[in-house]
């Protein structure tokens, strides 16, 4: 069988790789019974169409991301919460562990499963100043993916949220139709954004993963062996992935301080962290199970 | 990899050629052709998506606010307003008229952004005022109906918005941008022949009109151009994103027609509000269709097969680049600039990435060479509307259109070998890479 | 019966274009003139506008004014032209019906069933994919009137004094 997979990155991009990666595994473990096929720059639909289709058996697999998963599955947003996590490491042992593995699995009641989180690394914002303390963001426009919780994270850090579209952001940058912006490092590089903004501060705020699904009607049509062949196949490729992803993130520092001359701080997260603790207890009431979630990922460290 | 591209182009041409609607057609097609790889149901499932969802973007939004200001503006005399401008423009020009036809064209298409608009709008008061001066009708309407798609290329243009979304978000700014040196040269190109041809011929040059009345004229151009000044300022300068600037370009129109020409009351918007949806879902139905339809090239491989078929035939960029451009001048015969644009963008998109050509430079080549098939028999929307409003005949017509075809062509193989005449200027004012 | 499908259709894009205006408008005073940007606007304005598409769609097919060309049926006249003029409204009530009442009926269903909401407003999907099998009924409506049209009158002419515009909105 062949499994269709879609994403919206290039196929340049590390998470591209690694999913490549764990194709050829999946492969290899299965004799070629099970065969993935990866169809990048959203060719087969954006995040949100390509869950719909998964849902509905048209499409076997596809990436997305926690953030976007929000609205198919609650669990992930326990992922989503700003300084959830103390650490890359206290993240990677969440996403590759036991919790890790209840939140892929929470979504059967929604027609799909989660596969492997692929780390993104951390965002942080980035402007045209340090961003040191919330006070730094005093009424700054910061551009925000249309999430509630990324809206609601900028609100809390005293910020003006902005939903402005990827592409779009170059030149809302440059243009000053927002003044800052949260990503991740490599957003300076690929994304150029490093040519209109100085400074890129490391608050590392969020650590939200993509995510590989795959529909329920492609999972129960393989065996056992083939099920445990693509767990296999996914936690390796997310160990190499780990790897490629520092990689790449440091790279793209090295750049942009390099090139781009973009200054690089290191910031005390503690105000960062104590101003958005609200959402941590708004985000435990909406279920108990999202509760329990939370305070299991807090006991892990 | 045979079996869907057969079906699917199959299937679209046989129903598009007995008169079924060409959204539909598009949309039987892809259904079809999804059988082949997934259920009955998923199929209608996956199609009936994106038939809503591929309209989910808000850059595309742009296109009812310009056509609904467009069909504010058309209401009035601002075509009038227009032709006075350009007749001091281009009236000491050898055939004064026709270089006032192509003038005016060009800016009332920059505004309008319709070509079918422009001729009739632009083309009707002429067409009269040229017979009474001895130009010959044929000739006339020739001239409008080649230079009346210059709006498609001078910006703001709703089928560079459409360009954008079918290639999955190129830079509006730097298509819009990108079109104004393309669009000028064709205007003053147009205008050269049309020069020449009016001197053996011997039509007049108008009288040195007094400095009064080039004031007055362009004093009642300003305002109608100012719309140009918001929508491309704002856009340049990072004010505004294209939709916003065409809600802009909405409330400009608006405030101009209903209180300072007073050329419409509110009772007239119900109607030009209609009217304005109405051209636009012809257009929005097509594009969810062929979204669908590029969906199904995807699962089916297509575009890459083609794309590999293409570069196969030669190692020469230039020499596939025109196979590209020949293709698609057959396809603009007999095909509406909307449908030609959704359906053939995403086929041609992975050769012209392979032989690494912009994506905005290929947005400009693909507009200039449908906005010649649309001057093209048999089926040309600029070609009909010219012909109708000029009182002569398409086969009148094609005699004196053929040397404005040698000097569109000649333009096309210009700006598809010379990018830099498309991406000096978003170089130069958007840092455009 | 007609009449009143059609003012209701008016009425909805009417209100909706407006709104959608509106909407535009409304996110750059906020981002200029308030400095504190609509976090609402984008999403409202991208879900009203598939709204606006596909309504405005429906409407259209009633004044069959959906771009074909007409090169063959220009040449029928009479039983050969009611043939395929019978065809082409068969063609699109079997795709409107299977494609946008049963496929988007599904998607609606399934939207709703899973319990999907749209990022920023936090709205069920399926109110938002409700407008595909809506302009579906409406389009099987006016095809089956037409198909009535086909079968007292004979082959539909427009009124010479009706223009029909020539070409493409984009031309
Ligand atoms: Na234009
Ligand atoms: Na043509």
């Amino acid at each position: 069988t062949t499994l269709k997979l879609n994403h919206n990155n290039p196929p340049d991009h590390p998470v591209h790789i690694s999913m490549q990666i764990m194709a050829d595994r999946v492969a290899e473990l299965t004799n070629d019974e099970i065969k993935i096929q990866i169809f990048p720059n959203a060719q087969l639909g954006t995040q949100r169409e390509s869950m719909e289709l998964v849902q509905n058996c048209a499409l076997e697999m596809a990436r997305s991301n926690a953030s976007e998963l929000e609205a198919f599955e609650e669990s992930y947003s326990a992922l989503n919460l700003p300084y959830i996590f103390a650490s890359e490491e206290h993240f990677n042992n969440v996403i590759t562990g036991d919790i890790g593995q209840d939140i892929l699995n929470a979504s059967v009641d929604q027609g799909f499963r989660g596969v492997a989180f692929y780390t993104e690394g951390a965002r942080s914002f980035y402007a045209q100043k340090p961003i040191m303390s919330p006070e730094d963001l005093k009424g700054v426009k910061v551009r925000v993916q249309p999430s509630p919780s990324a809206i609601r994270m900028v609100e809390l850090l005293g910020g003006n949220p902005t939903p402005i579209s990827w592409g779009e952001l170059y030149s809302a940058l440059q243009q000053g139709v927002v003044d800052a912006a949260e990503n991740n490092p490599t957003a300076l590089t690929t994304a150029r954004h490093g040519e209109v903004v100085s400074d890129f501060s490391l608050d590392e705020h969020t650590m939200i993963p993509s995510v590989v699904v795959i529909s329920n009607c492609a999972w129960d049509a393989m065996t056992a062996e083939q099920q445990e062949a693509m767990r296999t196949a996914a936690l390796d490729s997310m160990a190499a992935h780990r790897e490629a992803w520092n990689a790449a993130s440091d790279a793209a520092i090295d750049e942009a301080k390099a090139t781009l001359n973009v200054n690089i701080h290191t910031v005390d997260k503690a105000p960062f962290a104590e101003a958005v603790l609200p959402m941590h207890e708004e985000v435990a009431a909406k279920s108990e199970h999202l509760a329990d979630l939370i305070d299991r990922i807090k006991a892990t460290q | 990899m045979t079996t869907p591209i057969f079906l699917l182009f199959g299937s679209f041409g046989i129903l598009m050629a007995l008169g079924v609607p060409i959204a539909f057609s598009i949309g039987i097609a892809t259904t079809v052709t999804f059988f082949l790889f997934m259920g009955v149901d998923q199929s209608l499932f996956i199609v009936a998506q994106q038939m809503a969802s591929g309209l989910d973007s808000f850059t595309l939004l742009a296109i009812p606010f310009f056509i609904l200001a467009g069909n504010i503006m058309n209401r009035g005399g601002i075509a009038m307003r227009l032709i006075n401008f350009a007749k001091v423009l281009g009236g000491r020009l050898p055939g004064a008229l026709a270089h006032c036809n192509v003038i005016a064209n060009m800016m009332f298409g920059s505004i309008s952004g319709s070509a079918v608009a422009s001729a009739a709008a632009v083309g009707g008061v002429m067409a009269p005022l040229q017979k009474k001066e001895g130009y010959d009708p044929a000739f006339s309407a020739a001239v409008n109906i080649a230079s009346c798609p210059t709006g498609l290329l001078i910006p703001p243009s709703a089928t560079l918005i459409v360009y954008s979304l079918i290639t999955g978000g190129t830079s509006i700014a730097a298509l819009f941008v990108a079109g104004y040196v393309p669009g000028i040269l064709m205007g003053v190109g147009l205008m050269i022949v049309a020069g020449i041809i009016a001197k053996r011929r011997g039509y007049p040059v108008a009288p040195r009109p007094a400095l009064s009345e080039v004031w007055a004229a362009a004093r009642d151009a300003v305002l109608p151009l100012g719309l140009i000044v918001i929508v491309m300022g704002g856009i340049i300068s990072g004010v505004f994103t294209a939709t916003e600037a065409s809600a802009a370009a909405v409330l400009y129109t608006l405030a101009l027609a209903l209180i300072w020409y007073r050329e419409i009351t509110l009772k007239d918007m119900p109607r030009i509000l209609i009217e304005s949806a109405v051209t636009t879902s012809v257009v929005l139905l097509m594009i969810g269709a062929s979204i669908a339809m590029s969906r199904v090239m995807a699962f089916g491989g297509i575009p890459f097969a083609i794309s590999d078929f293409l570069l196969g035939l030669s190692d020469n960029p230039l020499a596939i680049l025109l196979a590209i451009n020949i293709a698609l001048l057959i396809v603009g015969t007999f095909m509406d600039m909307t449908p030609a644009l959704l359906i053939f963008t995403p086929i041609f998109m992975p050769v012209v990435k392979g032989l690494g050509m912009d994506p905005v430079h290929f947005g400009i080549v693909m507009t200039l060479n449908l906005c010649i098939g649309i001057c093209t028999p048999p089926v040309g929307s600029a070609l009909f509307v010219g012909c109708s409003v000029g009182g002569t005949s398409i086969a009148k017509v094609i005699r004196p259109l053929l040397p404005f075809y040698a000097l569109l062509f000649g333009l096309l193989m210009l700006v598809t070998y010379v990018p830099e005449i498309s991406l000096f200027l978003p170089r130069l004012l958007l840092g455009y890479q | 019966m007609r009449s009143f499908v059609d003012t209701l259709l008016k009425a909805v894009i009417t209100v909706i274009f407006v709104v959608l205006v509106a909407c535009v408008t409304w996110q750059v005073i906020s981002r200029y003139i308030l400095g504190t940007p609509s976090t609402v606007t984008d999403e409202l304005a991208r879900f009203l506008f598939m709204w606006l598409a596909l309504i405005g769609g429906a409407y259209t097919m009633g004044l069959r004014r959906h771009l074909a060309i007409d090169l063959l049926t220009q040449k029928l006249a009479g039983r050969p032209r009611a043939v395929l003029e019978g065809f082409s409204l068969a063609a699109v009530a079997i795709f409107v019906g299977m494609v946008m009442v049963k496929g988007g009926g599904q998607l609606v269903w399934k939207t709703f069933a899973s319990g999907q909401v749209t990022p920023a407003l936090q709205i069920p999907m399926g109110y938002v994919y409700g407008a595909i099998p809506f302009a579906g009924a409406i389009i099987l409506y006016y095809c089956a009137i037409f198909a009535f049209e086909l079968w007292r009158d004979g082959p539909f002419r427009p009124d010479a004094g009706d223009t029909m515009p020539v070409g493409g909105p984009l031309d």
